[in-house]
């Protein structure tokens, strides 16, 4: 039987130390199979950023394990992170490089051979619309089109799991669609998505599976299906949760 | 190993290096110029030949040597700090990068960017008439291992630092009066007694050294203790930055 694409087992994460201690996540498991297009919500500050950085290698999980594709990402991080591309909610970049530039560096740091990752970029930059801006420098891009250029980085070495962090923050509506539909393509070709996002109509539009994070802790898990139960939208159920967790604590 | 990643990091530094290369490339070598007019054909003019050479050739080591330091401490605290600044540190992070890889990377790519600048000071230098190269394999291992030394020691800083006013303060205050100290610009034989076994602790003195001696074939300081200051610093400060990479001080959370 093959192994779930992420699987996290226990993950806990606190940042400083002493009396500065902040626990962001708390004792969170969680398993993403092969295939899924999985929404991540949560309120601003649930953990959701510090999950996915403790996925992608960008921070340390201070307890716990992660494995992608059956990998470990601390004792294998070297294999883990060719199988992970990462488009996050802020942009991590030269803002002074050219497009094509950033493309390029993206796929070098991969190892991907010249000729391929020359092909490679070609595919995305036309995939993305992006021909007539790939000579211009990030810091001259409207919002859309840096969004579009950072998930065109996200996916130069072909990841096996795409995470998006607010892929559609600052974009207009049409390019958001045309996002969608293209997110829908890598999904039914079997990638292996995960979405975060504060427009729950888009969750609701692409996921199939979903959790929320509340205070670092995964407090409800399931199927699109079962989010929408009685004729709830996402958005009705996700408020109806949180709101009670809150309460809660 | 990630060859490719690797060299895409020399390469992408050696693409930043030309974005600005009136910073980067064209001002040092205006000052080395200066510094080997004025302390070349000016006052060397006026000065015996010295250990066999023209004053200038015996100066030309230690502006070149200067350059490099400035080149290679610049380009590695700036790079990463920028990175760190603009958090482009995390295409480094969530990349298949060795903790190894990614010194090896800083360091190399900052050692491109003082072997550009070497190039063209080598070039002003011949316009001179002030180069000759006595040991051309001795002389690019100490060039490259003097880059690599102030290529870590940037990186040290640019992971330290708070604001871009902080990475001066290492340069400031100790490289820039070490170096001048460290007998760029004249033989320790002209030092009253004290004052010259005080620079013989100066580990600058010994990359000075280093240099002048592959070039010219003159040394004044101990080959042995060069060698074991010039590996040990390279060796020590290697585990200390991989360390720093390893616990991910200032750039993994």
């Amino acid at each position: 039987m093959s192994s779930p694409m992420l699987e996290i087992k226990n993950l806990k994460k606190v940042y400083g130390t002493g009396k500065d201690a902040k626990v962001a996540v708390d004792d969170l498991s969680l398993t993403v199979e092969r295939g899924a297009f999985f929404g991540l919500l949560g309120p601003n500050g649930a953990g959701k950023s510090t999950t996915i950085h403790c996925i992608t290698g960008i921070a340390q999980p201070t307890e716990g394990q992660i494995f992608i594709d059956g990998v470990d990402v601390v004792k294998d991080y070297k294999t883990a992170r060719r199988k992970v591309g990462l488009s996050p909610q802020e942009f991590n970049i030269d803002f002074f490089a050219k497009v094509d530039d950033l493309l390029d560096y993206m796929g070098g740091y991969y190892g991907i051979p010249r000729a391929e990752r020359k092909t490679r970029i070609d595919e995305l930059i036309s995939r993305f619309s992006l021909e007539e801006h790939r000579d211009k420098k990030f810091q001259k891009l409207s919002g859309g089109l840096k969004r579009r250029a950072i998930l065109a980085r996200a996916l130069v070495h072909t990841p096996d799991l795409l995470i998006l962090d607010e892929p559609t923050a600052g974009v207009d509506v049409e390019q958001r669609h045309e996002l969608w539909d293209y997110l829908r393509e890598l999904n039914s070709r079997g990638k292996t998505i995960i979405l975060t996002s504060h427009y729950l109509e888009e969750i609701q539009e692409l996921c199939n599976e979903i959790a929320i994070i509340n205070h670092g802790k995964i407090i409800k898990e399931g199927t699109k299906a079962e989010f929408m139960r009685d004729g709830k939208s996402v958005e009705q159920t996700y408020l109806e949760i949180t709101r009670n967790d809150d309460k809660k604590a | 190993m990630n060859a490719i990643g690797l060299f895409t990091m020399l390469r992408r530094e050696a693409k930043r290096t030309l974005r600005v290369v009136v910073q980067t490339l064209i001002a040092p070598t205006v000052s080395a110029a200066l510094y080997l007019f004025i302390f070349g054909t000016v006052i060397g003019t006026k000065i015996e030949d010295f250990a066999g050479v023209p004053y200038i050739s015996f100066v030309f080591p230690g502006v070149l040597m200067l350059s490099i330091i400035n080149a290679s401490f610049a380009s590695a605290s700036s790079n990463l700090y920028f990175m760190r600044f603009t958090r482009g540190i995390e295409e480094i992070l969530i990349a298949p990068f060795s903790y190894l890889e990614m010194l090896v990377g800083f360091v190399g790519s900052a050692v491109v960017r003082a072997l550009m600048v070497s190039v063209l000071i080598l070039l002003t230098g011949l316009a001179f008439g002030a180069v000759s190269l006595v040991n051309p394999v001795a002389f690019f291992l100490y060039v490259a291992a003097v880059a690599a030394i102030f290529a870590m020691l940037g990186i040290i800083v640019a992971l330290w630092a708070e604001g871009f006013e902080q990475l001066q303060v290492l340069n400031t205050f100790v490289i820039t009066p070490l170096t001048y100290l460290g007998g760029i610009f004249y033989s320790i034989t002209f030092l009253p007694p004290l004052a010259a076994e005080i620079t013989r602790a100066n580990p600058f003195f010994y990359f000075a050294d280093g240099i002048r001696s592959s070039m010219i074939g003159y040394s004044e300081a101990n080959t042995a203790i060069g060698l074991i200051v010039i590996v040990g610093l390279l060796v020590g400060l290697a585990i200390l930055v991989t360390t720093l990479f390893r616990k991910g001080w200032k750039i993994r959370a």
